[in-house]
């Protein structure tokens, strides 16, 4: 017996004999699992995902596991799960699975891209998806986690998934050299430049995508083909966007050229700037150089270097000194976005309303609270002081109103706030910002009762957030708490408490005329059709006498997934009602959600650009857009003709309700059949 | 699988998915008698049940036996040990034979147990019952001074197990008075035995008609870790003399049908001693290890066995010959963790990379700190192996307990 007693602690057999023995393994559970009846699945499913994960951590697994894929997929490995519907399956989770401590959701995930590959590649017709859907979707995926090709695991997933974080990298240079390269990079520049186009506030996730193809494209033993072609403005735009700085010098390097640059080629540097910029929306480090140095160079080159047309250029020269100062405090290499943001403040032309200039003025000397300081530090390290990078913060939601996202937190109604306030109201905003960052405290009224965010207790989110732009992560702690304090007011009122709320909460323009479909205590859908007559009188330019919007007026939609199930409710602003260049009568909206374009189901596509979108702005036609809607507020004295709508529309748009989130809550007495036990509301 | 209407009506009593899988997928009508827990997954699967409490016999006892015969069932199987009694107390109604009763109360006390083996002529250790602490040292004290044990020498210890528990619940080894003052008050009474020196092993025997149909020796490696199945052809050299006592155990325990799980101690002289006998499927999976050694599936063999209406030549066609027609050996570990303070599961990379490894049922842990193990106790989940070489699958089992999977 001491001949064995080496099996198992020497060395073990090698790799070459080791994966066949699993596979047999596997192939033998793999029938177990197909051969059990349904509710015995359960049982023989954790010895096949052990065994698969065995397999995966072989160099050559994955590609075993691809041949099997659908003799796996058939014993039922997804029964019962997501996976189960690759149809619906969004490529942005697997970022998550993927890093997932649990093995077996790794290797799900795992064994889902791998059957995905085989439909991809032809050799398994799969009854849901086609091989060009399979095709897309695994390019998505492989973008999204484009990392994982390229780098070793890092810390924290050491840490989380130890020998685990192989299958991640083994399965995706399997799916590399089988899909190839070239797909992935086109595909990532094709989702960079869909994102930019929507202009967020926060880039650093974009900037970091750019910064993975850059160094793929250095990479001599990476073959991208004659893809990546589309990167070069992307990559140009960060580090390197005119020719005094084309090869990356440094910043000192490029300080210096700059010194002994003449009028002529500093306005070319200048132009060059501004032209990256305004084609991405992301400013390089260098640019905040060429501007601080052109302070002792006269205006007319600042306002090359900021890109601004006549609007902007008569904005800065106006209030020159505002505009310098601004630069001076919050323009550094470390805070590239504050040029945007100034750029585009200045287009918009708000410091000519009065307190908007002299509240710049104030928050350029804002005393910050030891509070907020270790909050922006927390967030972003402390290369720039936290003046600057609050500073930079209200630049940029000054100039994007409608680029602010509430990270991964539920606080879309304080995301929506703020949004809103920048672009409606700027002072309050600045107002806010400075009660929040001087004195951690902010008091609104609620029904003429002060409500003190220091005094209430807890908000909608569980948990501090901090994955949000500076502006956000100071003042949002705030408003989520003094929102939810409001809600708590309302307890015990009939109805929905968003009627009182939201008027208060946001704004004296948000209508005090208040519509929801839904029964809040049945959770039924409730007189549709009064309710899309009215939203049809108040915003449709057709029923309301042609009256374009004039404030933008918060709303309630329900959510949906790709397949159109309902995920949640969520808010977001109607900003305007118009007709698209090809006539469809449109919804322009601001989602607070980090990315509008969206797939609802049904159809129901969210559009951010191409359909006469300004940035930031989500669109739907306006049936489809009224298909999701709950809850609308409305100016009761303006209110159009109710009873113009022609059914026939009204019945498209109750369909696109009924196939979707309305499909549980139709309620009993508006069904023509049985059709099943209608389910309570959430 | 289409249900013969000829063929017996099963229920099966108490929850075992296994089980009801392997009822599935035999010829035999059947019905779950189960708690009302497992009544919406019983609903949602299809699968056929009476809700029913097993707590203690009562009143309402005969209700259950009435119910079933009225829906025309044969005869009932007990899963665990908890529903022996009540298998015995509803076939003495189903099959119009209340001697059926009786004989579950013996195999369901421990010391009512030993007596009757002891009178039908089996060699069993020396055992006593316990009230209270005192027994205990006093029996502890007498075992060793029967031994010839002097005043300083270590004793020999006993052993204390609850009476109507499952296998290793509730047991505990004693070696001196010291110890019993760790038995908590409420354990009392418990069944005291002499420590016996020898291999323990545990058999399943199916028996049809008084007859054995199939007799399984499993191997312990170490009792409460490792078994597994068949035996090495150490142990198997004892086949004859096992059967033997099979027999006799037959016989003192006036058994007609069913599946006995008996444990015994075989002594280096070749000696038997009976450990305790259960009259229901055994702990650790045997069955598991059965099937993927000899591919029948042991819940159907007790339907078969259990089933008044069987015939001896489908019995006889059912089962494969003993040991000759195993396809391999295959045996199962159960894992506790060696640390007090775990955070998470992690299978050594030496037992995952073992040509004989095969699966694992561990979970992660659901709380960092190990609950100390007074007696027993109960495994964390298995970890099955299986290969062609019994010296090797023992030593395999054996090296485990010297392995960390939670850390």
């Amino acid at each position: 017996m001491t001949t064995n007693r080496h099996m198992h602690e020497g060395t073990p057999p090698a790799d070459e004999e080791k994966l066949p023995r699993l596979l047999a393994n596997l192939d033998e559970a793999t029938a177990m699992l197909g051969e059990a009846r349904d509710f015995a699945k359960p049982g023989k499913l954790p010895r096949v995902l052990d065994t698969a994960r065995r397999v995966l951590l072989h160099p050559g697994g994955a590609a075993a596991l691809e041949v099997r894929a659908r003799a796996l997929e058939e014993a039922g490995v997804f029964l019962g799960s997501d996976w189960d519907s690759p149809q619906y399956l969004l490529p942005s989770l697997t970022t998550y699975s993927l890093k997932s401590p649990d093995a077996n959701t790794v290797v799900i995930e795992a064994l889902s891209e791998l059957r995905l590959l085989a439909v991809a590649m032809g050799d398994y017709l799969h009854p849901l998806v086609s091989a060009e859907q399979a095709h897309h979707y695994l390019t998505q995926v492989m973008a999204l986690n484009l990392w994982l090709l390229f780098s070793a695991p890092s810390e924290a997933e050491r840490e989380t998934q130890g020998r685990l974080a192989r299958i991640p990298r083994y399965l995706f240079h399997h799916l590399a050299e089988r899909i190839g390269y070239e797909h992935i990079i086109d595909q990532l520049i094709e989702e960079i430049w869909r994102i930019l186009q929507q202009r967020p506030i926060q880039v650093e996730a974009v900037k970091q995508m750019i910064t993975q193809i850059a160094i793929c494209q250095a990479d001599p033993a990476i073959d991208l083909g004659t893809s990546g072609q589309g990167a070069d403005r992307l990559v140009s735009s960060l580090y390197g966007p005119t020719r005094a700085c084309r090869e990356d010098p440094g910043l000192e390097v490029y300080r210096q050229r700059l010194a002994s640059m003449d009028n002529a080629a500093l306005q070319g540097e200048a132009t060059g700037f501004a032209r990256a910029m305004h084609d991405t929306g992301l400013v390089s480090p260098y640019h905040p150089v060429l501007l601080r140095h052109l302070l002792d160079h006269g205006d007319h080159l600042i306002t090359e270097a900021l890109g601004l047309s006549s609007t902007g250029r008569d904005c800065l020269l106006c209030y020159r000194e505002l505009a310098h100062a601004l630069i001076r405090s919050a323009v550094h290499p470390a805070t590239p976005q504050a040029v945007y943001g100034l750029a585009l403040m200045l287009e918009r032309g708000i410091l000519y309303q009065p307190p908007v200039a002299p509240a710049m003025w104030r928050q350029l000397g804002l005393p910050l609270s030891e509070w907020s300081q270790a909050r922006l530090n927390l967030a972003y390290g402390d290369a720039v002081s936290p003046r600057a990078r609050l500073l930079e913060g209200v630049l940029c939601m000054l100039g994007l109103p409608l680029g602010v996202g509430q990270g991964n937190n539920p606080t879309c109604q304080s995301a929506r706030a703020l949004s809103m306030w920048a672009y409606n109201d700027p002072d309050y905003l600045l107002q806010m910002v400075a009660w929040a960052a001087r004195d951690d405290e902010i008091v609104m009224h609620f029904e003429g009762q002060p409500i003190s965010s220091m005094e209430s207790s807890g908000g909608v989110a569980q948990s501090l957030p901090m994955d949000l732009d500076p502006v956000s992560l100071i003042v949002v702690p705030h408003l989520d708490r003094i929102y939810a304090e409001m809600g708590r007011r309302c307890i015990g009122r009939e109805g929905d408490p968003h009627r009182w709320v939201n008027p208060e909460f946001h704004g004296w323009w948000s209508g005090r005329g208040f519509r929801i479909n839904v029964d809040v205590a049945s959770g039924q859908l409730h007189e549709l059709d009064v309710f899309l007559r009215h939203f049809y009188a108040s915003y449709h330019p057709y029923y309301n006498g042609n009256q374009p919007l004039i404030h933008p007026q918060p709303a309630g939609i329900a959510v949906t997934d790709s397949a159109a199930r309902f995920i949640g409710w969520h808010a977001i602003t109607i900003l305007r009602v118009s007709l698209d260049p090809t006539d469809v009568m449109r919804v322009y909206f601001f989602n607070p959600n980090n990315d509008s374009g969206q797939d609802w189901g049904d159809g129901v596509r969210v559009s951010t650009a191409g359909n006469g979108e300004r940035f930031g702005e989500a669109s739907l036609p306006f049936e489809q857009f009224a298909s999701r809607l709950y809850i609308f507020h409305y100016d009761p004295l303006e209110r159009g003709e109710l009873a113009n709508v022609t059914q026939e529309e009204l019945n498209r748009v109750t369909g696109y309700v009924h196939r979707s989130w309305g499909a549980n809550r139709v309620p009993a007495a508006d069904l023509q059949a049985d059709s099943g036990h209608p389910n309570p509301g959430t | 699988m289409d249900k013969n209407p000829d063929k017996g009506y099963i229920a099966l009593l108490g929850w075992s998915l296994n089980a009801v899988e392997a009822a599935e997928n035999f010829d035999r009508r059947y019905i779950v008698v189960a708690p009302e827990w497992a009544e919406e997954y019983c609903q949602k699967h299809g699968i056929p049940h009476v809700p029913w409490n097993f707590e203690r016999l009562n009143d309402r006892s005969l209700e259950i036996a009435e119910t079933l015969k009225e829906m025309g069932v044969d005869v009932a199987i007990p899963l665990f040990e908890e529903t022996v009694e009540w298998a015995g107390a509803i076939n003495s109604v189903l099959l119009d034979n209340p001697r059926l009763y009786g004989q579950s109360l013996l195999l369901r006390d421990k010391a009512l147990m030993k007596r009757r083996a002891q009178l039908g002529g089996i060699r069993v250790g020396i055992f006593e019952e316990a009230h209270d602490k005192g027994d205990v040292i006093r029996f502890l004290k007498r075992v060793n001074q029967t031994l010839l044990k002097l005043d300083g020498d270590p004793n020999d210890p006993i052993h204390l197990k609850a009476f109507d528990k499952a296998g290793c619940l509730g047991h505990r080894v004693i070696r001196t008075p010291d110890e019993v003052d760790t038995i908590p008050d409420e354990e009392f009474p418990v069944l005291m035995e002499s420590h016996l020196d020898g291999w323990e092993f545990a058999v399943e025997a199916w028996i049809h008609d008084g007859k054995i149909a199939f007799l399984n020796i499993s191997e312990y490696v170490t009792l409460g870790y490792s078994v597994f199945v068949p035996a090495s052809p150490e142990l198997e050299r004892y086949r004859p003399q096992i059967t033997a006592q099979i027999e006799k155990l037959i016989k003192a325990f006036d058994i007609d049908f069913g599946l006995i799980h008996p444990e015994y101690f075989v002594t280096s002289d070749g000696e038997m001693y009976f450990g305790e006998v259960a009259y229901r499927p055994p702990g650790f999976k045997v069955f598991e290890l059965l099937e993927r050694v000899y591919g029948f599936n042991a819940y159907q063999a007790s339907m078969l066995v259990f089933d008044p209406k069987s015939t001896a030549e489908e019995v006889a066609a059912f089962f494969p010959r003993e040991v000759e027609d195993a396809k391999c050996y295959a045996g199962c570990f159960g894992v506790y963790p060696r640390r007090r303070v775990v955070s998470r599961l992690e299978i050594p990379e030496e037992v995952e990379d073992d040509p004989y490894f095969e699966s694992h049922e561990l979970t992660p842990p659901m709380e960092e700190t190990v609950t100390k193990r007074t007696a027993f106790g109960t495994h964390w989940g298995l970890i099955y192996f299986k290969g062609d070489d019994p010296n090797r699958l023992r030593e395999l089992l054996k090296h485990q307990e010297e392995l960390d999977f939670y850390v």
